[in-house]
């Protein structure tokens, strides 16, 4: 058994209509094949960067599981026929030890090192007002 | 004797960030290592490490194909 992460392209028009029959039939294909589901979660409705089958938009879903490396191939073509889903992608995400944990990276970890060489740069400004002050004195 | 003052910070974003591999669903920070045509920055221009720009090579093909990035703007 080894742990995936699958992120799935819906069809907006589905998804809209009827969001919890796609996410039970993604998580049926998933279970009748001895995977166990983890986690589900909706990343929300983008814009895509070109059209997919025709496509302007779509909905994404991120599911985690557990599966054995033997029925990922089933799993996929699974989603292949599927009606729903436009696109979908799989990878390997052994290095997750939490699943709670499990969430979108939006950019925080750049700003908090914008903010680090701040505080050093008032300490170095502060250092050399001292001085300065002190040649003034004399 | 200098060069390991200037040594001290790292060049690539990734070893600065503390980031161990790069995520194909991160996309604010891949469209940054993307030319306005959307190719990979060279190595050399993004001042990615090896196994930093490897990673982003990685991603940015995983996130094109999922229609997050463009192949060609």
């Amino acid at each position: 058994m080894r742990m995936y992460e699958g992120l799935f392209l819906i069809d907006n028009a589905h998804a809209n209509m009827e969001w919890d029959t796609v996410v039970k039939h993604i998580q049926d294909i998933l279970q009748k094949n001895g995977a166990e589901v983890l986690k589900t979660e909706k990343w929300g409705e983008k814009k895509l960067a070109y059209k997919v089958n025709g496509h302007k938009r779509g909905t994404y879903l991120i599911i985690h599981f557990n599966a054995k490396n033997t029925v990922l191939v089933t799993i996929k073509r699974d989603f292949q026929l599927s009606d729903y889903i436009i696109r979908s992608l799989i990878v390997k995400d052994d290095k997750i030890e939490d699943v709670s944990q499990i969430g979108i990276i939006e950019g925080p970890p750049e700003k908090e090192a914008e903010k680090i060489p701040e505080i050093p740069a008032i300490e170095l400004l502060e250092e050399s007002v001292e001085p300065v002050k002190a040649t003034e004195g004399v | 004797m200098s060069r390991k003052t200037l040594n001290k910070t790292s060049k690539c974003r990734f070893c600065r960030m503390g980031v161990d591999e790069v995520n194909y669903k991160d996309i604010q920070n891949l469209v940054k290592l993307t030319t306005t045509q959307g190719k990979l920055f060279s190595r050399k221009r993004s001042g990615n490490c090896a196994h930093h720009q490897h990673s982003v090579k990685i991603s940015i093909k995983r996130a094109r194909f999922m229609g997050l990035l463009p192949y060609v703007t």
